[in-house]
C-alpha cells in the first residue's frame, strides 16, 4: 500500500512537469497548427538561461526564473517574426522543416556554448524530503508543482478572459473574419508563439534544478509534450494540464507494476488507444479530426 | 620573361625553408580516434579525447616516435553505431591511419569491428565493457578496459567486507548496463548473495522514481548502479527523496565521484564506486609518478577534475598504440598488430600487456587492468572504510 | 528532364565505382542509395497522399531486423529473407493504414510516432527476440550464385538496382489511376469522397507500398552494414528522411532522390569543411536557409526556373 501511494505521488509530480511542457505546445500546435520540433529546445534554453543567470550574472533563484521566461518569450517572438511569418503561406510541412532546422541548430549551439557535461542548477530549497506518512516528496518538487499550477491557471485566464486571449482564439478559428474585425493577425501569431515558447522556457527553468541541464534534455521532453497535447485535445489548455497529470501517473504505475524498461511505451500505447477511440482528446467534446 | 619569375621562386623557396619546423621534416604518424563527441555521452567522449591529446603532446615533446610526430585524427561517432562504422571507414580509407583508438560504447565498437577486419587495421578499445568485443573472433581488437566479468571479479574479494546479503540492480538499458547486471549477478550468486529487484532505465531518462520505489519495496541492503554520472546523480537525488537507505555501489568506472559530490551533494554520501583511476591519490596508482604527472597536466590545461576518471583512458590508449609503433619500427597496420602482442608498458591505470581472448586462431587481445574501489566520505573521495581500517 | 541529361546521369551512376577515387566515397554513395529508397517511400505518403508519417524509421527497422533475424536465427538464405523483410514491413504498414484510417493531419502524425516508439522499445527490451541493445552482429552478405556481394562495388550495383526499382514502382503508381486518387485525396478529401473515391482503401494502399519500400531499404541496410541494433529506430533517421523529401521536393519523383544524395553528402562535406564542433550547427543553419529560400523544395524550384527560362526564350523569339 505504501508502495502504491508513493507511486501515485511520484506520478502526480511527474505529471505536473508534463503538464507544464504540454500547455505551451498545445497553444502552438493546437492554435497555430505548427508542428514545432524546436519546442524542446526552448525548454532546454530555459534551463540554460536560468543556469547562466545564476552562475554568470549572480542573480537570485527567482529572478533567474523570471529572466529565463522572459528570454524564452523574446526568442520565440524573434523566431516567429524572422522565420515563420515569411513562410506562413507555405504548407505545414515546410514550416515543420524550418523548425527541424532550428531544432538542430539550437541544440548544437547549446552543445558548443555550454559543452556536453551536464550542469547542475543550484536552488534555495532544502534537500531533505518532506515526509507524509509512508510517502516522501522533495520540497523543490512541491514548489515546481505549485508554480506549474499557477502558470497553467494564469494561461487559462489569459486565453479565456482577456482581450488578447479572445483575439488569439478568434484568429485561429477564422482568420479572415478576425482580420475584418480589426485583429492584428501578425501580432497575434507572434504573441502566441512567444507565449508558448515562454511556457516551455518556464518548464525548463523549473525542471533544470530538479534534474540537470544538458543539450539533449529537450528531445524526450518534446515527445512527451506532443503526447500530452493529443491526450488533452489540440488547443485545450485544461485538457493538456489534465493530460499531463494522467500521463505521469500512467507512466509511473506502468513502470512500477509492469516493467521499467517499457516505461515510455505506456505513453505511446495510451496515445494510440486515445486516438483510436477518442481522437479529439479525452476532454474535448467530439469533433471531426479527419 | 624568365627574369620576372626568378625572385618569386626564390621567395617561395626561402619561405618554405623557413616555415618548415626543424626536426620533423618526415611525415607524422597518424592515429585515429573515434569517440562520441555529441549526443548524450558527449562529455565522456570529450574527456577521452582530452586524455589522448595529453599523451600525444607528451610523446611529441620527447621527440616523437623515432623522430616522427604523432598526429591524432579525431572523428565523432555521434553516439550512433552507424556513425562509428562510417568513422572507422573514413579514418582508414581517407586519412589512412594505421591504427585506431575507440569507440567508447560497446555497440559502437561492435559496429566498427567489421571494418577493421575488412581493411586489416588494429583498434585499441579503451572503454567498452561488453564481453562480446573480445569474444567475436576479431584478431584486430586489443582492449585495455576491463569487461564486466573482470570488474565483477575485482569486486568479489570485498563482497564479504561490504556486508552484502541481498542485492538489487538498477542499470541503464544498454549493452553496458545489461552486461554489468549479468556479470555482477553471476559473481554475487557464486558468493551466496541473494538478488532482489532488477530494474532498468532508458539512457535518456531523468525520472527513476518508479524504479526506486520498486527497489525500496524489494527489501535488499545494497544497490548496484550502472550508468553514466548524470543519471547516477539523478538516481541518488531521487533515492534520497524517497529515503531509500540502501548501500550504493556504482560500477563501470564512469561514475566520476568528484562530479557526484558536486552535483548530488549529501545524496552521494557513503556510496562506493568502482573506478579504474584514482586521481584523488595518484601516488597509490601502480606508477605513482606517471599518474601524478597526468593529474597535474590535466589541471594545467584547465580541464575539469571530474573528467580524470575517464580521461586517463584516452592517454593509455594512445600510449599503447605509440609503444606498438615504436616496437614495430614502422606505422604499418599489420606490423602494429604484431607489435601489440609484444608490448609491455605502464599506463596511468597500471601495467598494460595483452593476453589472448576469444575463439582459437582468431583471438583478440585483452589486458588485465587494475580495479579500485573508493568511497565518498564527508563530501570527499577516500579509500573505503573497510580498507582504511588496519 | 531532357533525354540527354538523363542519359548522362544514368551513365555516371552506372560507372560510379570506376571514377570515384576512394572506397569511402563509394560507401557514401551506397548510403545515399539506401536513403533514396527510404525517401521515395516516405514521399508516397507525404508527397502524394499528403499524410505525414513520422514513424517511418519503424518500417525501416522492421525490414532490417526481420531480414537479419531470419538469416541469423533460422539460416534463411539472404534473398528470401530480404523479401520477408519487405513483406513484414508491408504488414506493419497495413496495420498503420487501417488503424489510422479515421485520423488525419496531426493525429495521424502522432499515431505514427507512437507506433515507432513502441517498436523501438520492444527492440530494446525483448532480449530473447532481438538481443536488445547488444544488437545482431554478423549478418551475412547476399550472394548471387557463386559471387558474394560482400564487396562494396557489387553492393553498390545492388543498391542502384533497388533505387531504380523503387523509382519505377513509385512512378507507375503515381501515374496510374491510383496515383490520381492519391492526388485527389491530398488536394480535397471531402470532394474526392463525394465523387466516389474510396479514401480509406487508397490510404491503406499508400501506407502498405510505402512501408514495403522502407522495409526493403532496411533489409538492404542490414546486409550492408552487417550489424543491426535498436539504433535503427532512432527518431533522427525519420527526421533525416523527412528533410530529404521536403527539401528535395515532395510530390515530385526526383525530389526525394535529389534530397537523399544531397543530405547524405552534406554531413560528409561538413566533416571535411569544419571541425566536429561546428558540423551539426552548420547543418541546422543550412537547412533553415534552404527552406527559407526554396520553400517548395529543390526540384520544384529548378523546374520553375527552367519553365521561366523557356518562356523568356520563347517570348524573345
Amino acid at each position: 500500500m505504501a508502495e502504491l501511494l508513493q507511486h501515485l505521488v511520484n506520478g502526480l509530480v511527474l505529471g505536473g512537469t508534463y503538464a507544464l511542457l504540454g500547455i505551451g505546445l498545445t497553444l502552438i500546435f493546437g492554435l497555430m497548427n505548427l508542428v514545432n520540433f524546436a519546442h524542446g529546445e526552448f525548454y532546454t534554453l530555459g534551463a540554460y538561461a536560468a543556469f547562466a543567470a545564476l552562475a554568470g550574472l549572480g542573480a537570485g533563484f527567482f529572478p533567474a526564473l523570471a529572466l529565463a521566461i522572459a528570454g524564452g518569450a523574446v526568442l520565440g517572438a524573434l523566431c516567429e517574426v524572422t522565420l515563420l511569418r515569411p513562410l506562413r503561406a507555405e504548407s505545414i510541412d515546410t514550416t515543420m522543416l524550418v523548425m527541424i532546422g532550428v531544432w538542430i541548430a539550437m541544440q548544437n549551439g547549446e552543445l558548443l556554448v555550454w559543452g556536453g557535461v551536464a550542469k547542475s542548477i543550484p536552488h534555495p530549497f532544502p534537500t531533505a524530503p518532506l515526509v507524509l506518512g509512508p510517502v516522501s516528496i522533495a520540497p523543490l518538487r512541491v514548489f515546481v508543482l505549485l508554480v506549474a499550477g499557477a502558470l497553467i491557471a494564469a494561461s487559462w485566464v489569459l486565453i479565456q478572459k482577456t482581450t488578447l486571449g479572445r483575439a488569439m482564439r478568434a484568429t485561429f478559428q477564422d482568420r479572415d473574419t478576425a482580420a475584418l474585425m480589426g485583429v492584428r493577425i501578425d501580432r497575434i501569431h507572434t504573441a502566441t508563439f512567444a507565449f508558448g515558447s515562454a511556457l516551455a522556457a518556464a518548464a525548463g527553468a523549473l525542471l533544470g534544478p530538479v534534474f540537470l541541464a544538458y543539450p539533449s534534455m529537450g528531445d524526450l521532453a518534446a515527445l512527451k509534450a506532443f503526447s500530452v497535447v493529443i491526450l488533452g485535445g489540440l488547443g485545450n489548455l485544461p485538457g493538456a494540464a489534465l493530460g499531463g497529470l494522467l500521463l505521469g501517473i500512467a507512466e509511473e504505475l506502468g513502470a512500477g507494476y509492469v516493467s521499467s524498461g517499457y516505461r515510455d511505451a505506456v505513453g505511446f500505447v495510451i496515445i494510440i488507444l486515445v486516438l483510436l477511440f477518442r481522437p479529439s482528446g479525452l476532454f474535448a467534446r467530439a469533433e471531426r479530426v479527419g | 620573361m624568365l627574369k620576372r619569375w626568378v625572385p618569386v621562386v626564390l621567395v617561395v623557396l626561402l619561405a618554405g625553408a623557413l616555415l618548415t619546423p626543424p626536426g620533423f621534416a618526415q611525415a607524422p604518424i597518424k592515429i585515429g580516434v573515434i569517440q562520441p563527441l555529441s549526443g548524450p555521452v558527449a562529455a565522456s567522449g570529450s574527456y577521452v579525447r582530452m586524455g589522448a591529446e595529453i599523451a600525444r603532446d607528451w610523446i611529441n615533446a620527447r621527440g616523437g616516435i623515432k623522430g616522427r610526430k604523432v598526429e591524432l585524427v579525431i572523428e565523432d561517432n555521434k553516439s550512433d553505431p552507424k556513425e562509428a562504422a562510417s568513422a572507422a571507414e573514413k579514418l582508414i580509407v581517407r586519412a589512412r591511419v594505421p591504427a585506431i583508438m575507440g569507440a567508447w560504447g560497446s555497440s559502437m565498437t561492435l559496429a566498427a569491428m567489421p571494418k577493421l577486419e575488412e581493411y586489416g587495421v588494429p583498434m585499441v578499445v579503451e572503454t567498452s565493457s561488453a564481453a562480446s568485443v573480445t569474444r567475436r573472433g576479431n584478431p584486430w581488437i586489443f582492449r585495455i578496459s576491463p569487461p564486466s566479468e573482470m570488474e565483477a571479479l575485482g569486486l568479489a574479494r570485498y563482497v564479504d567486507k561490504l556486508g552484502v546479503k541481498k542485492a538489487d540492480f538498477l542499470a541503464v538499458n544498454t549493452d553496458w548496463g545489461r552486461g554489468a547486471i549479468a556479470a555482477f549477478g553471476d559473481m554475487l550468486k557464486k558468493k551466496g548473495v541473494a538478488v532482489g529487484a532488477t530494474e532498468y532505465m532508458d539512457q535518456a531518462a531523468t525520472d527513476m522514481n518508479a524504479q526506486i520505489t520498486k527497489i525500496k519495496a524489494a527489501g535488499g541492503d545494497t544497490l548496484f548502479l550502472t550508468t553514466a554520472v548524470e543519471q547516477i546523480t539523478l538516481v541518488m537525488k531521487q533515492a534520497q527523496e524517497q529515503r531509500l537507505g540502501l548501500k550504493v555501489i556504482t560500477t563501470g568506472g564512469s561514475s566520476s565521484p568528484t562530479q557526484l559530490v558536486k552535483q548530488a551533494g549529501a545524496a552521494a554520501e557513503g556510496s562506493y564506486h568502482i573506478v579504474f583511476f584514482m586521481p584523488w591519490f595518484p601516488e597509490a596508482m601502480p606508477d605513482g609518478k606517471l599518474a601524478k604527472a597526468f593529474v597535474d597536466e590535466w589541471g594545467k590545461r584547465g580541464h575539469p577534475f571530474e573528467g580524470l576518471t575517464e580521461g586517463f583512458r584516452g592517454h593509455d590508449g594512445i600510449a599503447t598504440i605509440a609503444e606498438a609503433v615504436r616496437v614495430a619500427g614502422k606505422d604499418e597496420p599489420k606490423a602494429i598488430r604484431e607489435a601489440l602482442w609484444k608490448v609491455k608498458l605502464m599506463g596511468v591505470n597500471g601495467p598494460i600487456k595483452f593476453e589472448k581472448d576469444g575463439p582459437a586462431g582468431k583471438e583478440s587481445g585483452q589486458s588485465q587492468p587494475s580495479i579500485f574501489v573508493v568511497q565518498i566520505k564527508n563530501g570527499k573521495v577516500a579509500l573505503p572504510d573497510f580498507l582504511a581500517k588496519k | 528532364m531532357r533525354g540527354a541529361a538523363r542519359a548522362v546521369l544514368a551513365l555516371l551512376a552506372l560507372t560510379l565505382p570506376f571514377w570515384v577515387g576512394n572506397p569511402y566515397y563509394l560507401h557514401v554513395a551506397i548510403m545515399a542509395g539506401i536513403f533514396g529508397v527510404l525517401a521515395l517511400s516516405l514521399n508516397l505518403l507525404l508527397g502524394y497522399t499528403g499524410q505525414l508519417s513520422l514513424g517511418h524509421a519503424a518500417f525501416f527497422g522492421i525490414g532490417a531486423y526481420t531480414s537479419a533475424l531470419l538469416t541469423l536465427r533460422l539460416d534463411w538464405p539472404v534473398w528470401p529473407a530480404m523479401l520477408a523483410g519487405v513483406a513484414v514491413a508491408a504488414l506493419a504498414g497495413w496495420l498503420i493504414g487501417r488503424l489510422a484510417l479515421k485520423l488525419r493531419g496531426a493525429y495521424f502524425v502522432l499515431v505514427t510516432i507512437s507506433f515507432a516508439g513502441v517498436v523501438s522499445l520492444v527492440s530494446v527490451n525483448w532480449m530473447e527476440l532481438t538481443n536488445g541493445p547488444l544488437g545482431l552482429p554478423g549478418v551475412p552478405a547476399p550472394a548471387l550464385g557463386p559471387w558474394s556481394l560482400r564487396g562494396k562495388d557489387a553492393y553498390y550495383y545492388l543498391v542502384l538496382a533497388a533505387v531504380a526499382l523503387a523509382y519505377v514502382v513509385c512512378a507507375r503508381l503515381v501515374r496510374s489511376r491510383i496515383g490520381r486518387a492519391f492526388l485527389a485525396l491530398r488536394e480535397n478529401e471531402p470532394l474526392a469522397e463525394s465523387v466516389g473515391v474510396d479514401v480509406t482503401h487508397y490510404l491503406v494502399l499508400a501506407a502498405v507500398v510505402s512501408a514495403a519500400l522502407a522495409g526493403g531499404g532496411g533489409a538492404l541496410y542490414a546486409h550492408y552494414t552487417r550489424f543491426v541494433s535498436p539504433e535503427v529506430f532512432l527518431f533522427t533517421y525519420t527526421v533525416t528522411m523527412v528533410i530529404m523529401v521536403v527539401a528535395g521536393g515532395k510530390g515530385t519523383l526526383a525530389g526525394p532522390l535529389v534530397g537523399a544524395v544531397l543530405f547524405t553528402a552534406l554531413p560528409e562535406a561538413l566533416r571535411l569543411a569544419t571541425s566536429w564542433q561546428w558540423q551539426m550547427l552548420a547543418y541546422g543553419v543550412l537547412l533553415v536557409l534552404l527552406v527559407f529560400f526554396l520553400p517548395r523544395g529543390i526540384v520544384p524550384a529548378v523546374v520553375v526556373r527552367a519553365e521561366a527560362v523557356r518562356r523568356a526564350r520563347r517570348a524573345a523569339e
